[in-house]
């Protein structure tokens, strides 16, 4: 376990290496905006004296790096600074709650896509050719062409305007929590995971159809195995693990697609406070969330990448004599 | 050539797949000049018309303005867009992959971790804050940003396979003939590593298509006049109860461009393959 | 009632395809007996792999099969697929080619092999486990229970079949299908286990089927030999008689194709079967053979079938011998280069290498050479053999330049040419050309033969002239006896052997001093090898061009050298003439090698030196001499610390060993 447990530590150091890195680029890319920043706080009365005062006070005015080193230090203690927009309400107090939502979110359809579509993967991997796998197969070729707002319409349009089965807006009431309005998950949840599943499920089944196919999956039935355990017990552990790979990577995806679906469905989480920021120019709550986010995108891919490193033998234990 | 014939003959979704890209292509050439109405046009008597009404087609939205118009103008900047983008991502990543494929070594770790980095923010999210930063979006500046969003992507294609021809031995024999990189990777190792590139690609066609319309739906997409299908998704999203239509279509159009796109992409992966 | 474990009648497989009805396998009879192995002969599309499938009734789902297969009482086609299950593995068993592939490598070797027993014999893990270990031990596999906590990538080649080999025996089947199992195996693993089979036929009672290409593998393990050609038996009988005396022209043909003990240029032109196999249809009669049979006559079509020649033998045809039909003379290679190479030459050596050394990686590395020294006059065939790990394809690498040497020089012409492709000028990468194992990779997939050999000539010689270059491309075709035609070709329209010819075609085209022949034959058929060979003697004839000859097949080396390189884990163990070399060896490893290489003359039975141990670790520097952890005469201690000095027997021969040696 020793080598493994080294690729742990170097896996763990070389996501450090590149958050600093990436946020080095927000920080620059949001920095170079155009508009000033004591301009947006003050208004466009303010006099020049104020500005100026404004500008020394939050060294506005300070060199590039000291003003990067300044913003990390915070971000490390946990201090994200304050909204311009919200007229210097600190981000922490903000940010958590909806973070909070968008992971609550994110779990949900995640924990209903990764088992359907592996399921239905691996279903149509299997029964390659026949008609269980011409119609999993069609439908997540056409979910994955969807983008996550269409699927989100479509839905809306069904279930909340037809059907008036589920409400047309995902907000919680002022005063109450996401607890008490479990039912303003459902269809942003369904959104997403129409997407992920397309996706996850194709590479499921082409994965199977692989695996199906290989030499020692012929030397298993030529030792005249059954075909029910040679399904489960040889193929089924070499199918799934590149489909832990492939999750991780579309996280990306379903991070993008959290902000859309935040965004049509009006949730409150980390993908609407986004839209805000950009849209009103709030710096410091732009810098905040795409830290946030890529944060958690990056911790996502790690743990999915040494997962994989776990569950494969080949990695887990290093070949010996050849 | 024949092969291609054979196999669409039991692929007739591919058939019908081709058909609609068509359609939608003679669509946006031919614009809406054929119809009742322009897509500026503001309707003042029938606004929120549900479809069928006083020859709008496919009804109106709260200004009145003609839907099916709409739709159709939108489609010639996405489809402008969604091409350019996967060109340029293509040839972007041909050139990235290809050198970092073939020199390997310090070129191909610094292209990794580029790489790596590139990835770690999503490339909606990376899309979206570039673009709302530098402000009112052109086709020009949706084009490069969305490309480079989708280097990553396609230069892993592309480098894939150029390593997997690398390792031939036809490229050994070019060496031993003295024959230079340039040569080596353009005249010997890229014709045979174009079925892969050209699936990739429309895949990526279709991809850039989603990425577009989600941009637009962000609003960070071209801006008023042009109507763009994604925005046509927000700003019509008010009123969804009482005239679903005016959301339901722009979706649909998606729905149906990119869908079409996916078939014939994995349509066209089926037939390359087995060129090989 | 029957006498017989396995009988095959009349049966055919065909395989619906894109481009019609193809037939892989037509009727095929014949029978196993109790305690009998039949081997079974062959070239690529003989179909001996899909019968061998049948047997088992593995095939494609667009497989039509006809005829009957009976084991014991049961016709094996009427079986339903739950039948079939309890037969595979149980009371037939099959061992196939790649090992490794075949194992999978997310189960620990233990419980792939518990599995075997668990359902076939029902027994609980525990037993079955001890059964495994049991059969380890069969296969003279050490240390068993370490083995079966480990995964398939934890272990080496030649234990992997071991390993496969004794799942195929754990519930003691009847029958044994063993399809090309040692051919992805170097020469000394692969004795070690014909050996094991060998033991096993003595120790258990079964019947074995073995199939191969290579006769002196078939020789080893079966008794009875059945030769296909294009989907049908052409002939079947005792071992000896078929060698002695084949009656079907093909078995004649095949039999003298192969290289072996005592053929060598000067005094065999190695047999050669023009044409190429054509795929027939379900409708075709006659004799697969005749459109390339020197001893065609008109009864081919008509009269065509098994029938007894001799006393257990039988054969579809009785030609070979045949008188009516005139071959060709036989011809024989002559020198043109002067006297054998070495003796009192006084020009100097083509090529000359000191003390090569190559290192690869930086954190992981590989000792690939260490200390190769060697020369070789102009007009001679260097031939240089040693298996996987020697580094005789990386002193090749090396000498065309596919990379440059971490020590030591390499000169050409003397001339100083240690240095990689990026570095050298025009004239050596004119005068050095090199010859790829695999033809079809080594030519590009998307451009024609035309392209594939003006580019070399356009760029290295500058014929710049369309249409002269296009003439002597025409030509050049056809000392390699291909058509003009084929200019428009690509290389997946043409066989094997076809590319390979245009390989050769390419590296002749600018004229080279000299040829570097990496496994040139290594993956062709023994009747396309045959012709590759006699070309390379014949443009030699001619031009006078040297080659370097690598292969780990020592027949090959035989036929063709004219002085012999042998090679281990990166050092020179023997150097010499040919005829010096092989009679007697001296070194050790030289003498292991030979006794491995199994003979196509069934008469011939060698005496196997078994290596044990493994290869010296190639990331460490080696002390001493590399051969000590496997040497059978290993004199002592000295041999694991000091490096053994060198020991000429004569001016052209030496050797390098601790133990002093007489022939």
């Amino acid at each position: 376990m020793n080598s493994y447990l080294s690729t742990v530590f170097s896996k763990v150091g070389s996501l450090l290496a590149t958050l600093l890195v990436i946020s080095l680029i927000i920080f620059s890319l949001v920095e170079l905006m155009p508009g000033d920043v004591a301009q947006m706080i003050l208004g466009q009365s303010a006099t020049e004296d104020s500005l100026r005062e404004l500008r020394q006070a939050r060294g506005l005015d300070d060199p590039f790096f000291t003003r990067y080193g300044r913003w990390i230090a915070g971000v490390v203690r946990g201090d994200l600074g304050d909204s311009i927009y919200m007229q210097g309400v600190p981000i922490s107090s903000i940010l958590w709650r909806k973070v909070g939502h968008s992971l609550f979110l994110a779990l949900t359809a995640f924990i209903i896509f990764v088992p359907v579509s592996i399921v239905l993967g691996v279903i149509a991997g299997v029964k390659e050719k026949k008609a269980a796998d011409s119609i999993i197969s069609f439908t997540g070729l056409a979910t994955m062409a969807l983008p996550e707002f269409v699927s989100g319409v479509i839905l809306i349009s069904i279930f909340a305007v037809r059907l008036k089965w589920l409400p047309i807006v995902s907000v919680i009431p002022i005063g109450q929590t996401l607890f008490q309005n479990l039912d303003i998950l459902v269809l942003p949840a369904l959104s997403i995971t129409f997407v992920m599943f397309g996706y996850v499920s194709r590479m499921q089944r082409s994965s199977m159809i692989i695996v199906m196919n290989s030499d020692y999956i012929k030397a298993a039935r030529l030792k005249g195995l059954p075909e029910r355990y040679i399904i489960f017990r040889h193929a089924l552990r070499n199918a799934l693990l590149p489909t832990i790979t492939i999750i991780g990577m579309n996280m990306g995806w379903l991070f993008g697609g959290l902000i859309v679906v935040e965004t049509l469905f009006g949730f409150p989480g980390m993908g609407s406070l986004l839209m805000t920021a950009i849209k009103t120019r709030d710096v410091p709550l732009i810098e905040a969330c795409v830290l946030l986010i890529t944060v958690i995108f990056a911790l996502s891919t790690m743990t999915t990448d040494l997962l994989y490193g776990y569950l494969n033998p080949r990695i887990r234990f290093k070949g010996g004599q050849r | 050539m024949k092969y291609v014939l054979y196999q669409l003959k039991r692929h007739p979704l591919a058939i019908i797949a081709i058909l609609v890209i068509l359609g939608w292509i003679f669509l946006a050439f031919a614009g809406p000049s054929f119809l009742a109405y322009t897509y500026t046009q503001m309707d003042s008597t029938f606004q929120m018309a549900p479809p069928g009404v006083n020859n709008h087609l496919l009804g109106t939205d709260a200004l009145g303005r003609d839907i099916l118009s709409r739709i159709i103008v939108g489609s010639r900047s996405i489809l402008t867009v969604a091409l350019f983008t996967s060109i340029l991502s293509t040839i972007l990543g041909i050139l990235l992959g290809f050198s970092a494929g073939y020199f390997g070594k310090a070129f191909d770790t610094l292209f990794l971790r580029s790489m790596d980095i590139l990835m770690s923010i999503p490339p909606l999210v990376l899309s979206m804050v570039v673009l709302g930063i530098l402000g009112d979006s052109t086709i020009a500046s949706l084009t490069l940003i969305v490309s480079i969003a989708f280097i990553p992507a396609t230069a892993r294609v592309s480098r894939g396979v150029l390593l997997s021809e690398k390792s031939q031995e036809y490229v050994q024999a070019a060496r031993i003939r003295g024959e230079s990189h340039v040569y080596i990777m353009f005249a010997e190792i890229l014709p045979n590593t174009v079925g892969p590139i050209i699936v990739e690609a429309t895949a990526r066609f279709a991809y850039s298509i989603m990425m577009v319309a989600s941009l637009g739906f962000l609003g960070v997409g071209l801006q008023p006049p042009t109507p763009d299908w994604g925005m046509m998704v927000i700003e019509n999203r008010p009123i969804i109860a009482d005239a679903p239509w005016t959301v339901l279509f722009p979706a649909l159009a998606i729905a149906s461009l990119v869908i079409a796109i996916s078939i014939f992409s994995d349509f066209i992966s089926k037939v390359l393959i087995h060129e090989r | 009632m029957n006498d017989n474990i396995l009988d095959l009648k009349h049966v055919s497989v065909h395989y619906e395809t894109f481009e019609g009805l193809f037939t892989a396998v037509r009727d095929i009879s014949f029978s196993l007996g109790y305690n009998e192995s039949i081997g079974i002969i062959g070239e690529s599309g003989c179909g001996k792999s899909t019968l061998s499938y049948a047997i088992l009734r593995y095939l494609a789902s667009n497989a039509k099969i006809e005829g009957s297969i009976h084991f014991k009482d049961q016709n094996l086609f009427e079986l339903s697929d739950r039948e079939m299950e309890e037969i595979r593995g149980n009371r037939i068993s099959m061992v196939y080619q790649n090992p490794y592939s075949s194992l999978n490598p997310s189960i620990t070797i233990g419980k792939q092999l518990d599995e075997v027993t668990i359902f076939h014999r029902g027994l609980s893990k525990a037993d079955a486990r001890a059964a495994s270990l049991e059969a380890l031990e069969l296969m003279n596999i050490g240390d068993g229970k370490n083995l079966v906590r480990r995964y398939p990538h934890q272990i080496s080649g030649g234990i992997q079949q071991r390993i496969i080999i004794a799942m195929a025996i754990l519930a003691r089947p009847d029958i044994m299908v063993l399809d090309e199992p040692t051919t992805a195996l170097d020469v000394t693993t692969e004795a070690v286990i014909l050996d094991s089979i060998n033991d096993l036929k003595q120790k258990l009672n079964m019947s074995f089927i073995y199939i191969s290409h290579d006769m002196g593998v078939i020789n080893k393990v079966a008794e009875q030999i059945i030769v296909m050609y294009n989907g049908e038996m052409v002939e079947r009988g005792p071992k000896e008689k078929i060698f002695a005396h084949p009656f079907h022209p093909y078995t004649r043909a095949l039999i003298n194709c192969m290289p072996r003990g005592g053929v060598v240029k000067e005094n065999t032109y190695l047999n050669t079967i023009k044409g190429y196999v054509k795929r027939r249809g379900d409708l075709a009669t006659g004799c697969p053979f005749a459109d390339r049979c020197e001893k065609k006559t008109a009864t081919c079509e008509d009269d065509y079938g098994i029938r007894k020649v001799d006393d257990g033998h039988y054969a579809a045809c009785a030609r070979a011998y045949a008188e009516d039909v005139k071959s060709p003379p036989a011809k024989a290679f002559h020198r043109t280069t002067s006297a054998v190479p070495g003796e009192h030459d006084d020009s100097p050596a083509l090529i000359n290498i000191e003390n090569l050394k190559k290192i690869y990686g930086l954190r992981r590395k590989v000792h690939a050479l260490n200390g190769v020294t060697f020369s070789m006059p102009a007009g001679s065939v260097l031939g240089v053999v040693g298996e996987s790990g020697c580094g005789k394809s990386t002193t090749g690498h090396i000498i065309t330049g596919l990379y440059s040497p971490t020590k030591g020089k390499v000169e050409f012409k003397q001339r100083d040419i240690s240095l990689d492709w990026r570095k050298r000028d025009s004239d050596t990468l004119r005068e050095i050309q090199l010859i790829f194992q695999n033809p079809g990779k080594s030519l590009n997939p998307s451009h024609t033969v035309e392209q594939i050999i003006a580019r070399p000539m356009n760029k290295l010689i500058g014929r710049k002239n369309k249409k002269e270059r296009r003439e002597e491309i025409i030509q050049l075709l056809k000392t390699v006896d291909l058509g003009g035609d084929y200019i428009t070709k690509k290389p997946k329209e043409m066989s094997g052997g076809e590319q390979q010819r245009v390989a050769i075609a390419r590296a002749l085209a600018i004229n080279p001093e000299l040829i570097v022949c990496d496994e040139p034959t290594s993956a062709l058929d023994v009747s396309v090898q045959a012709s590759v060979l006699n070309l390379l003697n014949e443009i030699q004839e001619k031009t006078g061009t040297s080659y370097i000859f690598i292969s780990h097949d020592l027949n090959v080396i035989n036929y063709i050298s004219d002085t012999i390189l042998v090679m281990y884990a990166g050092f020179v163990v023997e150097f010499g003439l040919r005829d010096e070399v092989m009679a007697p060896p001296f070194h050790p490893y030289t003498e292991a090698l030979f006794s491995a290489v199994p003979d196509v003359d069934p008469t011939k039975k060698k005496k196997v030196i078994e290596l044990t141990g493994a290869l010296p670790d190639p990331s460490r520097k080696v002390r001493g001499c590399p051969f000590a952890s496997r040497c059978h005469i290993k004199v002592g201690d000295i041999c694991d610390k000091v490096y053994p000095p060198k020991r000429e027997i004569s001016p052209t021969h030496y050797y390098y060993c601790h133990a002093e040696r007489s022939s």
